[in-house]
């Protein structure tokens, strides 16, 4: 297995470089200094900034710097807007407060969504399982946006109101664990809701393709429990595409988490991203990114390793 | 038997056609069209959805308002403006150029006009006494007489300003007084256009890098598959994000234009039609007719654009449905993170507008319900026909 794993990564190793550069030159398109420096400075000042802050180089230069630091995990470098904050300061305060919200999402949004998908695939055709795809429809063609808003005035105002004291805050956030239902459950919830949509068609679908299996056949006339069928045969052997949906959900829900941190004034992951964009904060951006992908083809990764635990059929070469 | 009969009795458009709940998805997809195309023509002016034309968050179906509205739409509507026209040294001049959308001052001498203002000025004087208006029956009384004072400084409307103006109110209006309806309207043009030229240029980007991918393989496989694994390693949103971020020019020079939004969705979005295209053409390369035409002698071109690739039109059609919602889904994001659409409305902005003007929280849900019912239809036709697409040439696929 650790032969397959090194291999891997030795394969993801092009393409993580390639991120860095990618970002990196996407970004040279911009220049930020004179957004910096505002309307009133000089041709010398703007200069003597772009020299500061290291934009005069070629980009070929300042790739290579940056992938240096990346690679020796060194995020010691400061915010070009705020002086003083270092990137590894600001990934240390957002990482904790984007998984806070993520990690809860995804596992709930999975749980509930392959149980549905199990009701709607045992009752195939059934005028339950079509209101349950229909309504997966329904609930897919509404965007994002429409449900943050909508959550947060009814979850956070209305039922405020209601029950004439706040259950969920409108707006912002605190550190603590006993602070995390005030602040993080509402805007889970709507993440759950959101991609519940999407989850549910696709374990149904990948239970409905279990149900049609032989071994199924097999345990029915056996005389095995439905239950027994349901949540032992199907759900064990529907366990591959669980975990590939889950990982290639997992960075989905950073970029879910992106506007729920906006719109909630979370200050996590994507929130620390957004900023860095309207701020212009060129090393933010690039280290977030890469760091972005960095996880994502770790849980690639993962997500094989994972296949062999859970399928003794599957083997890793 | 023309071409386009053969495609239309084809045992899979036969099988999409049965499907009536697709048939209505397709209706309501050909009506969008026809509303983007003659939005293209220029049917509708700039000025039905930039310009004024009522009071801010007025409610729509013409529903009455509560007195303090009322009160508010009288005084804000033309009393004021005809009031500062009048003041000036040239008045026809200065009352001719007054006007809301499609009222106009009424063609009365500025005396009269000045006496009418007068009056509803001195009834106005006489509101203000009152501390709440809805309860009291003298204030809806004076109410009432104050509204049709002020309502005598307006030109009847007739014909076709007459249509344009209860159409622009038609779903009321929003905090800056233009006319939900025509933004909502206007935004199908912006949707579908954003929508069709990312979802064509990236189905032609993946099926070509898919197939030459799929059937060249080597080298060239290798390549293509590092950069959609290169692209598809960072999340969606975060690359989308910074590529509009880097192409969008900011400050004085900053222009009104789509091409951002274009750039940031082709480079993103190519990717699932190219890893489908690959696969599909890894299949088919091993399929005996492919075989027989390289037997026969066929250049790798004349079998990959001749045999191949026609062969994958399925998936392209598939993924062509797919990417327009995943297009118009992430306009409204990009519009709400201040880097998507700019300059025109679009129901991204709307919905944006809708939430950070706090509309919402007080309860007016006109200009949110509009944009997001009008943009349900839409992606709800192509989620359906996305569906029946794939039961029809693709039952196998998860």
């Amino acid at each position: 297995m650790w032969a397959f794993v090194f291999r891997r990564v030795i394969y993801n190793i092009p393409v993580f470089l390639a991120i860095v550069f990618m970002v990196m030159w996407i970004l040279s398109y911009r220049d930020p200094v004179p957004a910096m420096m505002g309307k009133n400075a000089s041709e010398e000042e703007i200069q003597s900034k772009r020299v500061e802050l290291g934009l005069d180089k070629p980009l070929a230069e300042r790739y290579v710097t940056r992938l240096k630091e990346i690679v020796l995990l060194d995020f010691s470098q400061e915010l070009w807007t705020m002086p003083g904050l270092t990137v590894g300061e600001l990934l240390r305060q957002a990482v904790p407060i984007s998984l806070a919200l993520t990690l809860p999402a995804l596992f709930l949004t999975t749980v509930i969504s392959v149980c549905i998908g199990l009701i709607s695939a045992y009752a195939r055709g059934r005028w339950l399982d079509r209101s349950l795809v229909f309504a997966a429809v329904l609930g897919m063609s509404i965007s994002f946006l429409v449900y943050i808003i909508f959550g947060q005035y009814l979850g956070s105002y209305q039922l405020g109101r209601l029950v004439n004291r706040p259950i969920f805050a409108i707006y912002g956030y605190e550190p603590g664990i006993q602070n995390w239902a005030y602040y993080m459950l509402l805007p889970v919830m709507i993440s759950v809701i959101v991609s519940m949509g999407y989850n549910t068609r696709f374990y149904r679908a990948v239970m409905v393709e279990e149900t049609t299996q032989d071994y199924i056949t097999t345990a029915w006339s056996k005389g095995a429990t439905t239950s027994k069928i349901m949540f032992v045969h199907m759900l064990r052997n529907a366990m591959i595409p669980i975990i590939t949906r889950v990982m290639i959900t997992l960075p989905l829900l950073v970029t879910g988490s992106i506007l729920l941190e906006r719109y909630f004034g979370i200050p996590g992951m994507g929130e620390a991203l957004l900023n860095a964009i309207n701020n212009n904060d060129f090393p933010v951006i690039e280290i977030f990114s890469s760091i972005f992908a960095g996880l994502f083809i770790c849980s690639i990764i993962l997500t094989d390793v994972l296949y062999a635990v859970f399928d003794p059929r599957v083997r890793l070469q | 038997m023309s071409k386009l009969q053969r495609i239309l009795n084809s045992r899979e458009a036969r099988k999409l056609f049965r499907d009536k709940i697709a048939v209505v998805a397709l209706v309501l997809i050909a009506g969008y069209l026809l509303i983007a195309l003659l939005l293209m023509c220029g049917v509708l002016p700039p000025k039905a959805y930039a310009d004024v034309v009522g009071p801010s968050n007025s409610r729509g179906l013409f529903l009455s308002e509560n007195a303090e509205k009322r009160y508010e739409i009288a005084r804000t509507a033309m009393l004021g403006k005809v009031k500062r026209a009048l003041q000036r040294e040239d008045v026809e001049v200065a009352l001719d150029e007054v006007h809301l959308g499609w009222l106009r001052v009424a063609e009365k001498p500025p005396e009269e006009l000045k006496s009418i203002v007068e009056e509803s000025l001195e009834l106005q004087r006489q509101l203000k006494a009152f501390e709440r208006l809805d309860d009291d029956p003298d204030a809806k009384a004076l109410l009432t007489a104050f509204e049709q004072k002020t309502n005598q400084l307006v030109a009847p409307l007739s014909g076709a300003d007459y249509f344009m103006h209860n159409a622009a109110l038609l779903l009321g209006t929003d905090a800056q007084g233009r006319s939900i309806l025509f933004r909502a309207l206007y935004s199908i043009k912006v949707a579908i256009q954003i929508g069709v030229v990312t979802a064509l240029v990236c189905v032609l980007i993946g099926a070509l890098l898919g197939s030459a991918a799929g059937y060249f393989g080597g080298w060239v496989d290798y390549v293509v598959v590092w950069l959609y694994t290169t692209f598809s390693s960072i999340p969606n949103l975060v690359l989308l994000v910074i590529i509009a971020y880097a192409f969008t020019t900011s400050g004085s020079d900053a222009k009104d234009t789509l091409l951002p939004v274009y750039i940031a969705f082709c480079a993103t979005f190519w990717i699932g039609t190219c890893r489908v295209v690959r696969g599909e053409t890894l299949k088919l390369k091993q399929m005996e007719y492919v075989q027989a035409a390289k037997t026969a002698g066929f250049g790798s071109f004349r079998v990959l654009f001749r045999h191949i690739l026609p062969n994958t039109s399925h998936l392209m059609l598939i993924n062509f449905s797919l990417l327009l919602i995943g297009a118009i889904k992430s306009e409204v994001i990009l519009s709400y993170l201040g880097l998507g659409v700019k300059g025109q409305p679009s129901w991204g902005l709307m919905i944006r507008d809708a939430g950070n003007n706090g509309d919402v929280m007080t309860g007016f849900f006109w200009q949110i319900g509009t944009a997001t019912a009008f943009m349900f239809v839409l992606v709800l036709a192509f989620n359906i026909l996305s569906d029946a697409l794939q039961d029809a040439f693709d039952p196998k696929h998860l």
